[in-house]
């Protein structure tokens, strides 16, 4: 249908549309008008993508000037695929109702494990080895060295690329991740490279948060995208610890271990090429005496990893002379080692400052900040000088200077600790150096100033106003919408006790309580004999899980569970995870109906969707808090209250209430999809956990399935799925959940529209 | 004679059978006698027709082997050279016991199918009615001619729903105290089909081990005793006869893990488009479990191990797939170093299909001929279903 959103003409490829659809684009639209930036809470499952995508590429059409680009910014390779599918979607309904053709670039950018081609790299298991080897075969000194020397090994791809895909614009069309590949073998040109080129002059980037918000990656791939770009972080629920793990470095006694041999093998080459080519290393010197950084323009293939601070914060000027020369340099590492291995080997935890740190290692071994500063820079550079081939050897010195230039960098936002053992193994010496980021704003900062609108949005960013403020932001639209339905679709309840009336919460002084382990195991017994298909399950963390299901298996209550389902269980090991995650979904799939043993804040729980009978009931086993007593969170917490003025304890609800809600939303995708929510916790039912729960499920959370027993619970979830099983048709939804465009744009659906949002 | 044609695989002298000496000729497919002096047999007996083996006690003078045949008739035959005897008996024994178990599955597996076949087909069952059983002429005459024909149309068998299995067939054997501080346990044909089909690790050891090395009562007996029924614990060391199926079990998981999966929808290997490196980040969330587990971590990670391979294993027999067997090697590793080629080849139809699927919303299209699929249980509907499926 054609929709006018405020005078502008949006193509969207439904017949029907959701209320809050129309809405949300009209939220969006305004953002865009102020050339400001927004945060758009909409469940899940009610096209939030599509919305997108039709608004913003009306406006790209229609402000052609205003607009240049859209970078859409997703977490995981599959949710990048989809958007680029939809995105496909819309650009043949577009062409089929103007007969015109399209003229829009858009493409996906992954990484080389993603889009390699060659035959032998591609069939390597890592990223880091595919990366290693590609930059082996691709670097610009390689292929130098290959004219002296033709029987050095090549990549065709990125050799045809060089040669001719520059000349060629890629044709306009949408290209996801395997269009690029089948693009790439066609030409015989490498579609890593092609499609990092070819984002120059698209008109839509689809790729993942790490190419904008990590400095070591965004200042290769994003540079160069345009001011007049529109971003959009899909699934940003999470975006301040990706914003903060971008700028995180840990450093162990092994890393250092392999630094020292990082160090000598620098030093071996060095001296080699001192006999062979001392030429060489005089130009490098005298470019970095020139301040000259980066004088030979460095080829693309050169870098693998940029400078780890932001852009505006690298010093433009000349490298100090105490490390401009290569031995120099090695002997300035050197140093810098020793000092971090006698730092960690402490008895006790210590806790520092940045300038602290300098303080002390001025102190200590007379290395002064400047050069420090610098380490990151003149590594790369020596590396490329000294012709490195397999630079994912040298990822241990590589980290070490990135930590040196990020302490030196920032006095403020950054924690440094040192902790000589686990708290669970006070026994086992097992020193790690923390060097954490505390403060998410500081990595998406430049993204804020950068371009003119970036949208963060997500199914569950309740309550709204908390990431404005930890991501320090002004935003020019908050909004939630909510979902219409015209069935409630969705039954969240919360369960407070057993049959027994013992209170039932994962609570710390109780979690190992027996009467609490047996009371969650009967809740689990009793769902999987009423609800069909499939059940998932989350515990708060993994250890947590481990323990209880081995009680459970004591007691009896999983085989009882067997006795109706099947049970999966999550582990540390993803391909194991991966395996029983796909043989949950085939069990649904035949009927036998499975249940799934999760954790919150892990892989499942952050990627997968459990869509209609893969998911017809989450049960959310207690309130998954983050583990407290982590330093690391600790120092968090007091620079959010001294510097946000956020308490403690308002954050650590607000942090385990936004990932309850993601796995209670994972069984939701969509109006014709129903299950129910389950939590588990008579926590749940106080006012400051359940405010903070997005507002399309807190609306369905009535006081009647407040604090429930086990019983009641069995009771209401009867009705409620013997409700769903009803036919469900679409004349049902229409006029209500579904419009028609007549029915659009009459006046009284307008006004009902205009109450969806939900301005915070 | 018959003999010489045939393959001799042992021969034992002074047998006696109805107290007349003579000698014991094993052959590849039948079980002979002959009187001393005389060049043709008295007795002959096809393996596929003896139904089982008897030997005498060790402790007795007379060092007899039984042959007990289906038609309940039995033979006896005495091991009368003193010095030998028991060597001679043990010789036979044991060749038998290796020959009779091929001849039973084949015979078992054709009385199955002449069964199934009387029972699908009531005009065959007519006609055996009343040829074979009025004796107008012999089972093995009608057969003959029957048997070849049904090869013809076997896929029919295929149609046949198998039944699947109960996840928790395990649980339904319920120990009970015979009160003298022994338990009980109570096993059903059903059961042991379930652990045979479920663990064919054990119904290999079943193969192996019964009748011959243990009688049924011992086997089962010894089965709820292993580690290997009990293994929330972790193996202790202790050797028993299925300390060897817990390993196959790890390395059927293990060989199912590295095949990987199909939906790269749930693949989380490759969901994350990673580029932070080793080193990188901070691990807020998890404390790091890296290091030296204790004992009952280590005991609750095999459960959760356990359980993640049994219900695959319930799931797999249930429909009728097989899990290859662990100790495939070839199949192994032609499936881990083909795996990036295979994933370049099959994937995309797969997970364009898939991704399709995820971003669909069918209620925002108008209704067109909307695809029901129609409940058909009739056997003939279906075989047209997956026809066109594939």
């Amino acid at each position: 249908m054609k929709l006018n959103i405020e005078g502008l003409l949006v193509y969207f490829p439904y017949d029907y549309i959701y209320p809050e659809q129309y809405s949300y684009m009209l939220e969006l639209k305004r953002t865009l008008d102020a050339k400001g930036h927004g945060v758009l809470e909409m469940p899940s499952g009610t096209g939030k993508t599509i919305s997108l995508l039709s608004l913003i590429v009306a406006y790209q059409r229609a402000y052609p000037l205003e607009v240049t680009k859209l970078i859409y910014c997703s977490r995981t390779v599959p949710e990048i695929e989809k958007v680029v599918e939809e995105l496909r979607k819309l650009m043949e309904f577009f062409s089929k109702e103007t007969g015109e053709k399209n003229n829009f670039l858009a493409l996906a950018l992954s990484s080389r494990k993603n889009l390699c081609v060659h035959p032998e790299v591609s069939s390597l298991r890592f990223g880091k080895e595919v990366d290693g080897k590609c930059h082996s075969l691709t670097a610009s000194y390689i292929r130098a060295q290959r004219h002296s020397n033709p029987s050095l090994p090549s990549c065709r791809f990125y050799e045809e690329f060089d040669a001719l895909g520059r000349q060629v614009p890629l044709p306009a069309g949408v290209y996801n991740l395997d269009d690029l590949k089948d693009y790439g073998r066609r030409k015989g040109w490498c579609p890593y490279y092609l499609a990092r080129y070819s984002i120059l002059h698209a008109n839509i980037i689809v790729y993942s948060y790490h190419y904008l918000l990590d400095p070591k990656i965004a200042d290769l791939v994003s540079k160069e995208l345009a001011k007049k770009s529109v971003v959009v972080f899909d699934e940003a629920h999470n975006i301040d610890n990706v914003c903060i793990d971008s700028m995180s470095v840990n450093i162990t006694r092994r890393t250092l271990d392999r630094s020292q041999a990082n160090v000598d093998t620098l030093q071996n080459t060095i001296l080699k090429i001192k006999e062979t080519d001392a030429a060489k290393l005089k130009e490098e010197y005298r470019r970095l005496v020139e301040g000259l950084k980066e004088a030979t323009v460095a080829r693309e293939t050169d870098i693998y990893m940029s400078n780890p601070v932001l852009p505006d914060e690298i010093l433009q000027e000349a490298v100090p002379g105490s490390i401009r020369t290569a031995e120099h340099f090695v002997g300035f590492m050197k140093r810098f080692l020793e000092y971090l291995k006698a730092r960690l080997r402490i008895h006790h935890v210590v806790q520092e400052s940045a300038p602290q740190f300098l303080k002390d290692i001025f102190e200590k071994v007379c290395i002064d900040r400047k050069p420090l500063r610098f380490c990151a820079e003149r590594l790369r550079s020596l590396l490329r000088t000294l012709e490195i081939t397999d630079i994912a050897d040298f990822s241990a010195i590589t980290l070490i200077s990135n930590f040196a230039t990020l302490v030196s960098t920032y006095s403020k936002g950054f924690t440094i600790i040192i902790e000589p053992f686990e708290d669970r193994t006070p026994t086992i010496a097992n020193p790690v150096l923390h060097f954490s980021c505390m403060d998410p704003s500081i990595a998406i900062k430049p993204v804020f100033e950068r371009f003119q609108s970036v949208i963060i949005t997500s199914g569950t960013l309740s309550p709204l106003d908390i990431y404005p403020r930890i991501l320090d932001f002004r935003p020019v639209t908050t909004a939630s919408f909510t979902m219409t339905l015209a069935r409630t679709c969705l039954c969240p309840l919360v369960v407070g006790r057993g049959n027994d009336q013992v209170a039932m919460t994962s609570k710390f002084e109780t979690r190992e309580d027996f009467a609490v382990i047996r009371n969650y195991g009967n809740l689990l017994l009793e769902m999987s004999a009423i609800v069909p298909d499939g059940i998932v399950a989350f515990f708060t963390s993994y250890i947590y899980m481990e323990n209880i299901v081995a009680s459970w298996y004591e007691q009896g209550i999983l085989e009882n569970v067997q006795r109706n389902k099947l049970i999966f269980i999550e582990t540390p090991d993803a391909a194991e995870t991966s395996m029983a995650l796909e043989k949950y979904q085939e069990a649904c799939e035949n009927g036998r109906g499975a249940i799934l043993l999760s954790v919150a804040r892990g892989k499942v729980s952050e990627g997968i969707d459990f869509v209609h009978h893969f998911g017809r009931a989450v049960i959310m086993f207690g309130v998954p808090y983050v583990y407290t007593q982590s330093r690391i969170l600790k120092a968090r917490l007091e620079y959010l209250r001294d510097q946000f003025q956020i308490r403690e304890n308002d954050f650590l609800t607000f942090d385990a209430m936004r990932h309850a809600a993601q796995c209670v939303g994972r069984a939701i995708r969509g109006k014709t999809d129903y299950g129910l929510m389950i939590f588990a916790d008579k926590r749940y039912a106080r006012a400051d956990k359940r405010g903070k729960l997005p507002r399309w499920i807190q609306e369905h959370l009535t006081d009647g399935s407040l604090n429930l027993t086990i019983d009641e619970t069995v009771q209401l979830s009867k009705h409620f799925l013997r409700q769903m099983a009803q036919p469900f048709r679409q004349e049902d939804q229409l006029g209500l959940s579904l419009l028609t465009l007549e029915q659009l744009e009459s006046e009284e659906m307008l006004q009902r529209i205009a109450q969806i949002a939900h301005q915070a | 004679m018959a003999a010489l044609s045939e393959e001799v695989l042992l021969v034992v002298k002074r047998v006696r059978q109805r107290k007349q000496d003579g000698t014991l000729y094993l052959m590849a497919e039948r079980i002979a006698w002959g009187p001393e002096g005389k060049d043709r047999f008295t007795v002959s007996h096809l393996y596929a027709d003896i139904r089982c083996q008897k030997i005498s006690p060790d402790g007795k003078a007379k060092i007899q082997l039984q042959l007990v045949l289906h038609t309940g008739e039995s033979t006896n035959f005495h091991f009368s050279n003193e010095s030998t005897a028991l060597k001679d008996r043990d010789a036979a024994k044991d060749l038998l016991q290796q020959l009779l178990p091929k001849f039973k599955k084949r015979a078992n597996k054709e009385l199955e199918e002449k069964n199934r076949m009387l029972q699908e087909d009531p005009v065959l069952f007519q006609l055996y009615k009343d040829l074979v059983v009025s004796q107008v002429i012999s089972a093995e005459e009608f057969w003959a001619n029957r048997l070849s024909v049904n090869n013809v149309d076997h896929t029919l068998s295929n149609n046949k729903q198998e039944v699947g299995i109960s996840a928790a067939f395990l649980a339904d054997i319920r120990p009970q105290t015979d009160g003298c501080n022994g338990l009980r346990y109570n096993l059903t044909s059903d059961i042991i089909e379930s652990v045979f089909r479920t663990y064919p690790a054990v119904k290999q050891k079943y193969a192996e081990n019964v009748p011959h090395n243990l009688t049924e009562k011992e086997f089962w007996t010894r089965f709820f005793q292993s580690h290997y029924f009990h293994r929330d614990r972790i193996s202790t060391g202790l050797q028993d006869i299925f300390s060897e199926c817990a390993k196959q079990d790890e390395k059927g998981l293990k060989s199912m893990v590295i095949q990987g999966v199909k939906n790269p929808l749930v693949d989380l290997l490759s969901l994350e488009d990673k580029t932070l490196h080793e080193g990188y980040g901070s691990n807020l969330m998890v404390p790091s479990t890296s290091t030296a587990k204790t004992v009952k971590e280590n005991s609750n990670s095999a459960i959760i191990k356990r359980f993640n391979h049994h219900s695959a294993m319930v799931l797999a027999a249930g429909s009728g797939k097989k899990i290859d067997a662990p100790n495939d090697q070839a199949s192994e590793t032609s499936s881990t170093d083909g795996n990036s080629r295979d994933s370049d080849v099959f994937q995309p139809p797969i997970k364009k299909v898939r991704i399709q699927e995820a971003i669909e919303y069918e209620d925002l299209h108008m209704e067109n001929g909307r695809k029901t699929v129609a409940l058909n249980l009739k056997t003939g509907g279906f075989s047209d279903l997956v026809g066109s499926l594939s």
